[in-house]
Order: C-alpha cells, then sequence, then structure tokens
C-alpha cells in the first residue's frame, strides 16, 4: 500500500473498522512512515477534539413544554373515544325506565326507614352508650392483670369515666392499691378510688390499707382522704402510725394534722 | 399496576415503545422523550449555538412525533426522529433565512466562540473550524462525529448511499484538519 491509499484509511483505521489484517498493515505502515505519522497525530487530534465537546442541557422549560403538550394530547385522545361511543341516538328507554325504578325505591326506602328510626333512636343510643360502658369495664378489668404497670396505671385510670362503677372494678382498684408490685400503680389505685367516697367497700380498704401500707407518698394520700371523708374509725390506726419507729417525720406531722381535723 | 407498566416500557427498545405510542399508549411516549431530549438538543446546538432556537426545534420534533405517530411503520426509530429533526431544522433555517435572523444566528455564533477562547482553546478552534464548513457538511460532520451515527443510518436519514456519505465524511474531516490545525 502507497502512502495516498493509508491517508484514504487514517479515519477507518482510528476507529477501528477494517480487518484485523489492514488494521496490522497500517499500524506497521504509520510506525516506519512520518509523513502518514503525521496525518494520524492530526486526526486523531481533531477527533479528541470532538470527544472533548461538552454535553448541552437544556433547560427545565423543555421538560415542562414537552409534558404539558403531552397530556393535552392524552385528553384529546379521551374526547375522541368518547365521541366514539356517542352516535347512540335511540333513546335507552329501558334503562331509562331502571333508573326511576331505581330512584323511587330509593327515596320509599329512605322514608320508611326515618319513620321506624326515630322512634328506635332513643332507645338504641341508650342501649348503645350502655353498652360501650360494659365493654370499657371489661377493657379495664382485662388491662389491669398486665405485666406492663403503665398499662396497669392506664387501666386504673379508665375508671375516672365510671360514675357509678360496678362492684368488680371497685374490687379490682383496691386489690391494686393493697398488693399491686409497682408503687405508682398502688398510687394510682387509691387516687381512682378517693373519688368514690361514698362507698363502704373503698372506706373500709383504706382503713385496711393504712396499717399496712408502708410506702409514704402512699400512706399520705390514704391519710388526705381519710380526713377528707371524716373517718372516725382512722383515728385508731393513725395514732398507730405515730407510734411506729419507721414511719417518717413527715408522715407523722400529716397524721396529726390529720386527726386534729377529723376530731 | 402503573409501576410495573413503567417498568416495562422501561425494557423496551426505541422501536417498540415508538409502536406502542402509534398504537396510541401515550405513556411510553415520556421514555422516548427522556431517551431522546437532550441528543437531539445537542445535535441542534451543534448547528446553531441559540439555546433558546435549540429549545424550541427540539420541543416541535417532539410535537410532530406525536401528531405523526401513526405514520411510523417500525423501522430504525434513531433514523426515523433524526429525519423529522432535519425537517424542523430545515425549516427553522429557511425562515432564518427569510427573515435575515440568520446574520444574528451567525452573530451569536462568533461571539459565544470569541468567550470560549479562554477557557477551552481546543473547543473554540473546533468551532472555528466548524464555523468554516457548509450547514450540509457541518451536518454531516455533528451526526457523525458527536452523535455517533455510522455512515449507513446517516445515509438513511439524509436519503443518500453508505459509500456517498463516508466519503463526503472524509472530505469533510480532511479540510476541517487544514483549518482545525493551521489555528492551533
Amino acid at each position: 500500500m502507497d502512502c495516498k491509499h493509508i491517508e484514504h484509511q487514517i479515519v477507518d483505521y482510528i476507529d477501528r473498522q477494517l480487518s484485523a489484517e489492514d488494521m496490522l498493515i497500517i499500524e506497521q505502515h504509520i510506525a516506519s512512515c512520518r509523513h502518514c505519522k503525521a496525518v494520524y497525530d492530526d486526526t486523531k487530534a481533531l477527533f479528541s477534539a470532538f470527544e472533548n465537546v461538552p454535553e448541552a442541557s437544556p433547560s427545565d422549560d423543555l421538560r415542562t413544554g414537552f409534558y404539558n403538550l403531552l397530556e393535552e394530547e392524552k385528553q384529546l385522545l379521551n374526547v375522541k373515544v368518547v365521541s366514539l361511543s356517542k352516535p347512540d341516538k335511540t333513546v335507552p328507554w329501558k334503562q331509562a325506565f331502571q333508573v326511576a325504578a331505581s330512584i323511587v325505591l330509593l327515596l320509599g326506602g329512605y322514608f320508611l326507614g326515618s319513620y321506624n328510626s326515630e322512634q328506635t333512636a332513643h332507645q338504641e343510643i341508650s342501649e348503645l352508650q350502655q353498652e360501650t360502658m360494659k365493654l370499657r369495664e371489661g377493657m379495664m378489668l382485662a388491662m389491669i392483670e398486665n405485666q406492663s404497670p403503665s398499662k396497669r396505671i392506664q387501666a386504673v385510670n379508665f375508671t375516672e369515666s365510671f360514675a357509678k362503677p360496678d362492684i368488680k372494678i371497685l374490687e379490682a382498684l383496691i386489690e391494686r392499691m393493697q398488693y399491686d408490685g409497682n408503687m405508682n400503680v398502688r398510687l394510682a389505685a387509691a387516687e381512682a378510688l378517693s373519688e368514690f367516697p361514698k362507698s363502704t367497700l373503698v372506706k373500709e380498704a383504706f382503713i385496711e390499707a393504712l396499717s399496712t401500707q408502708k410506702d409514704p407518698s402512699l400512706q399520705i394520700a390514704i391519710i388526705q382522704f381519710l380526713v377528707k371523708i371524716q373517718e372516725k374509725r382512722a383515728i385508731a390506726p393513725m395514732q398507730q402510725l405515730l407510734e411506729h419507729e419507721d414511719t417518717p417525720d413527715f408522715v407523722k406531722a400529716q397524721v396529726n394534722s390529720g386527726i386534729s381535723e377529723i376530731i | 399496576m402503573l409501576n410495573n407498566q413503567q417498568l416495562e416500557l422501561k425494557k423496551l427498545t426505541d422501536e417498540e415503545l415508538m409502536l406502542d405510542v402509534s398504537r396510541g399508549n401515550l405513556d411510553a411516549m415520556a421514555h422516548i422523550f427522556e431517551r431522546y431530549n437532550k441528543r437531539l438538543y445537542n445535535f441542534y446546538f451543534q448547528m446553531i449555538r441559540d439555546k433558546a432556537i435549540c429549545e424550541d426545534m427540539t420541543q416541535t420534533v417532539f410535537y410532530k412525533v406525536i401528531r405523526y405517530r401513526t405514520s411510523y411503520k417500525g423501522g430504525q426509530f434513531v433514523s426515523w426522529i433524526f429525519k423529522i429533526a432535519r425537517n424542523v431544522f430545515s425549516d427553522q433555517y429557511q425562515k432564518s433565512k427569510k427573515t435575515s435572523n440568520n446574520e444574528n444566528l451567525e452573530r451569536v455564533v462568533s461571539t459565544s466562540t470569541e468567550n470560549k477562547i479562554d477557557r477551552n482553546d481546543d473547543l473554540a478552534h473546533l468551532q472555528n473550524a466548524l464555523n468554516t464548513l457548509s450547514i450540509e457538511e457541518r451536518e454531516l460532520i455533528v451526526l457523525n462525529r458527536i452523535q455517533g451515527i455510522k455512515y449507513a443510518k446517516i445515509a438513511d436519514i439524509v436519503g443518500s448511499s453508505e459509500g456517498a456519505v463516508k466519503v463526503k465524511v472524509h472530505r469533510i474531516i480532511k479540510k476541517l484538519k487544514t483549518v482545525y490545525l493551521e489555528t492551533i
């Protein structure tokens, strides 16, 4: 191959578009011919300039514009679909009658229903309220046995919404106040129970608790309750507390002021 | 459902997507836009260095693709869309010739080149060299060297033969080399 022929193939050589045989021939020729090496270098330089042309980025307007266009076209397509099904010009009497009949049925049903329901509505509401109450009680009783102290406190706090709690509820609360392993639960139970000062069951429980509970804050809560309801039977256990060596001074002070109020 | 459809569309070739569009699934058009908008914009940007005009022309291409979607009957999608792109360009070029906007365009080219000289010498020299070409020559070299489209496909786009395109491109490269290396 002469130089002119080689020159013609330089581009394809750089693009690797030649047969392996021709690639080798040109490679060898370039290595030995200064002229063709120069042509090769120049072409390479031009091509690398092309490769380094940075990619330009269109602004966001192009994208926004395109998607608006697409949306418009989609709506046009939808309109076309609708207009295809339109040419059916006969009045659909059967369908119209069906629609009318269903409206009549619907209205009839509504009036009949509203007449009946007005009478039963009140009854139903009170029944519902009772049911809710029972549900809450059941939930409270279930939760009060929960392992987690915070759940038990939650259960105890449920009783706030009971105006006249079931005896089962009171018993459960008393049990919590007396025997719960967690001090906070016992305290919460005592607070909840103090909402029912008229119950003899509660009163007795408090009197009993006064002699069994060793925790100062609980003792104070109990004393406050018993003083508030002016429970005379509490005086004896309160005096016992005074004599006890373990009783902290501030509890004793509370007992002293309490006794003076009850008497 | 929609996500599945989107995933399915993503896997399709350009040709499959466009056939989908031509059958009325316009959702597939979004994928075509994402694949080609930068490419077409850059094609125009190498021809006319005016961002606004290039964006307009790119937009017009997609508008035409949507409008005339049913005219796509399979075949190389790249060739098809670049044919449209060329028509859009030639419309724009004729228009700018009539309104003598052409001179403005030429000025845009030269000023943008001057600005870039201090930033990137090689690029500026290349732009200078490209400016010496006719619009037809510039189109061929941009399609081949920047868009990386093979001679056969270019022949399909411009309506010529592979051999003729190859000879022309080689001639343009030779011409460019002289200008490019003179200025360097």
